[in-house]
């Protein structure tokens, strides 16, 4: 099956979360609403950073199949809230400030680059790209690449995708994508059991879904972890 | 304005969609000297202040974060949730580091009531005796018995919704009955069917399941953690600071901690603090009790370090800070042909109790729930992150399937040691504070409990019909870091929450748990709070004044619970 009528991708054909906006109450409206129209203007990555960024930001997270006024900006939210400062409430002993850790991390993914293929991640094919992450994803980035010998490569790959997803999956056309109820407050949900969609909710359509041949993301590997001792 | 800098002319304040409270509530101002403030109007400061207010002291509560309007400030949004936990920096580190904030450290009225799931067991008489027991741990200072009159005050208070009889530990009823089941208790009912587990279904859950007053019942959104705006998840914010301030308790709300101020009489003269404006002020006090949680706690006594006491207020033992507790939170993720959509109904409504206690066949002491939570869609990305390694297309695609997946959790009960612990740490937060630091590390007894564990609810899973089973590593909830205890030497606190160094310094809230058990902690912080309550009511003047003071148990006071609630129900 392929994608049907305003190119809804995902099992749920013709689901948009947002047409159910007049049942919303106001402040979820408001914050749905912003997050829709957010700038895609960057405060924090400087110009030599961003096409960098925007390279990782696109393989940890692939839009290709989405139509460009669908692509979630999520580089930008990751920007936003590096430029506000906003944090988690903590930061690993092991790590420096979320914003040097992406400035660091950035440095480092294009060392790889250089070890791996010789050349920049921007000028990389997407497959070479991957091999690139999975180094990180992995937590075994080569030896030859410096950054890595300092920045703990398992939390830098957390707080990357964990940025990645915490924007990705925050956005409506995500929700449609998967198929998500989405807010739910003052109507809340009727049907709790064995999957059974709500009324405007939609039935699920499943087509294979499938990694393009020229990545390696599309295939699950366990996460690297590396080795800590007990520090006293 | 008041002269401490809190405008509070004629605001109402929305608690739900029913529920209001009128400002101006009373302020205190500077120069007062109130009987006693509490800081951090959280699970513990929250149910303090409505007894202490009701029995006609005066008594403020300082609290870092916002008094909501939840109609206004709260979302029925993930990712807009992110306000209502405690953000500011902490350091977290040790072999088995703790990621903090939204998973344990709530910020404004209410605390971590706000964002919790609401999970409410109590805890079994065997925890109270862990070391009598399995020579692990350490034994509380009081038996279950002593604080069963105050669970079974709490659980209507709340109110709990769960079934007529709930089998584990010290079997008893609840006042509200069961919610229906969704998705993830269908599973846990199915797996542990099959493999001949007893299960509880539909609580028990500090949710309304019916409407009661001003507090309508559950709407099945899914969205407690993210804070409950239908009113029908309990907070203290609803449950207990309304009648607080009915009472002429104080709320200061926006108002940090910065240390807890020592009298030339050795005894504790008033709190030092930031208001919403970032000045330094003063409030006086005749006795202070720290409610604070597991990390903010030891932290501002860490803080509050002195002449007379170099390494902290309450810290003569080096007990401070020590044996601070997470549970083991694994998830368990599980695949199905079927359909689930689990990201409806409460998180929390199915669990079982089944392996809590010590099992002589197993290789380690004490033991674990299995209970339902229900990621929503970022929570579940970041699951499966780790769980299946997934990133890319890969992450797109299990994604794309994610309403075929359903998800239980392991509730593990680590032990108490003393190198898991806060300190203070050389960065500081924006008020020039110190923040704390985390150190956390698994023993063998606590790997062997969660490979143990993890392996359990891997079955069940399976069980329930799932054709893939993965599973995520990580903790839920944060206890310990003052503890209780009778010998001062081991402890921080007595039984009642008074500092063992300075009489009319108290500690309430989850840091004094000597042990967790395998329960969610809320209900036992609460219950907790409201005995020590009873204590300092019925001591009365003798607080505020050098000299002895009574160790005998309280008598249980029935007549300090908010309005309909104690007498209510069942029972």
């Amino acid at each position: 099956m392929k994608a049907v009528a305003h190119q809804t991708i995902g099992f749920y054909p013709g689901y948009r979360t947002i047409n159910q906006i007049g049942y919303w109450e106001e402040a979820t409206r408001k914050v749905v609403l912003e997050r829709l129209g957010q700038s895609t203007a960057l405060r924090f990555f400087t110009a030599n950073e961003a096409p960098l960024a925007q390279a990782v930001v696109d393989r940890v997270l692939p839009q290709d199949d989405r139509p460009p006024e669908q692509h979630i900006p999520v580089l930008a939210g990751i920007d936003e809230r590096l430029y506000s400062g906003r944090i988690d409430g903590f930061r690993y002993e092991d790590m420096p400030p979320d914003g040097d850790a992406y400035r660091q991390g950035l440095v480092g993914i294009d060392e790889i680059a250089h070890v791996l293929f010789g050349r920049e991640f921007v000028r990389l094919t997407h497959l070479q790209q991957d091999s690139v992450l999975l180094t990180l994803h992995d937590a075994k980035p080569p030896a030859a690449a410096p950054t890595w010998h300092h920045l703990p490569a398992d939390r830098f790959w957390r707080l990357l995708i964990d940025d990645v997803v915490g924007i990705y999956y925050a956005h409506p056309y995500a929700w449609d994508e998967i198929g998500y109820g989405g807010p739910a407050y003052p109507r809340g949900y009727m049907r709790l059991d064995h999957g059974e969609p709500e009324p405007w909710e939609v039935e699920e359509r499943r087509y294979e879904f499938e990694a393009p041949a020229d990545s390696l993301s599309g295939a699950f590997t366990p996460l690297g972890k590396l080795k800590r001792g007990a520090k006293s | 304005m008041s002269e401490n800098g809190h405008d509070s002319s004629g605001v109402v304040k929305r608690l739900g969609p029913m529920q209001t409270v009128e400002l101006p509530m009373r302020r205190f101002n500077d120069h007062d000297l109130v009987d006693y403030c509490i800081v951090g109007v959280g699970s513990a400061g929250g149910v303090l202040l409505q007894r202490l207010a009701r029995a006609g002291f005066k008594v403020v509560g300082l609290e870092a974060g916002p008094f909501w309007d939840t109609e206004r400030d709260w979302v029925s949004d993930e990712a807009g949730a992110h306000k209502l936990y405690w953000n500011d920096l902490r350091i977290t580190g040790g072999a088995d580091a703790l990621a903090l904030g939204a998973n344990n450290s709530g910020h404004g009225v209410g605390g971590g009531s706000v964002h919790w799931a609401a999970f409410v067991p109590r805890f079994h008489p065997s925890d109270f005796e862990v070391y009598t027991r399995d020579g692990v741990g350490c034994d509380w200072p009081i038996s279950y018995e002593e604080l069963k009159p105050y669970y079974a005050l709490i659980e209507k208070e709340m109110p709990a919704s769960g079934p007529a009889h709930f089998p584990w530990g010290d079997p008893h009823s609840y006042p509200y009955g069961p919610h229906p089941v969704g998705a993830n208790g269908n599973i846990l009912a199915a797996g542990c069917a099959k493999l001949g587990i007893r299960v509880c279904l539909g609580g028990p859950v500090a949710i309304m399941a019916g409407s009661r007053t001003d507090r309508p019942h559950c709407i099945y959104r899914g969205f407690c953690i993210q804070g409950c705006k239908v009113g029908a998840k309990q907070s203290t914010l609803i449950s207990h600071v309304p009648d607080a301030l009915g009472h002429g308790a104080e709320v200061r709300d926006h108002s940090m901690a910065a240390r807890v101020n020592l009298g030339r009489d050795g005894r504790v003269s008033g709190v030092t603090y930031f208001d919403r404006a970032g000045r330094e002020r003063e409030q006086r006090a005749r006795a202070v009790i720290v409610s604070g949680y597991a990390i903010e706690t030891p932290r501002l006594l860490l803080n509050s370090a002195c002449p007379r006491h170099p390494h902290g207020l309450a810290n003569g033992s080096d007990t401070l800070g020590r044996y601070l507790m997470a549970q083991a939170g694994n998830v368990i993720l599980g695949r199905f042909d079927e359909l689930q959509r689990q990201y409806k109904a409460p998180p929390a409504h199915a669990l079982t109790e089944e392996f809590y206690e010590t099992d002589p066949k197993r290789d380690f002491a004490r033991g674990f729930a299995v209970q339902t939570v229900g990621p929503l869609p970022i929570a579940m990305a970041k699951q499966f992150a780790q769980a299946k390694g997934a990133w890319g297309w890969g992450m797109r695609q299990v994604m794309m399937d994610s309403n075929h997946w359903g998800a239980l959790a392991l509730l593990g009960e680590i032990l108490p040691w003393p190198d898991n612990r806060v300190e203070l740490a050389e960065e500081k937060d924006q008020f020039g504070l110190p923040v704390a630091k985390v150190t956390f590390t698994l023993h063998d007894n606590d790997k062997k409990m969660i490979e143990f564990g993890k392996n359990k609810v891997m079955e069940i899973m399976a069980a329930a019909g799932a054709t893939e089973v993965v599973q995520e590593h990580r903790y839920a909830h944060l206890v310990g870091a003052a503890r209780m205890g009778n010998d001062s030497a081991t402890s921080v606190v007595d039984r009642y929450g008074r500092s063992h160094e300075i009489a009319n310094l108290f500690v309430c809230d989850g840091s004094i748990l000597p042990t967790q058990g395998s329960a969610n902690p809320g209900l036992t912080i609460q219950a907790l709070a409201a005995r020590t309550a009873d204590y300092l009511i019925r001591e009365g003047e003798e607080v505020f004044r050098p000299g002895k003071y009574s160790m005998e148990p309280p008598p249980f006071r029935k007549d300090l619970s908010p309005p309909a609630t104690w007498g209510h129900g069942i029972r």
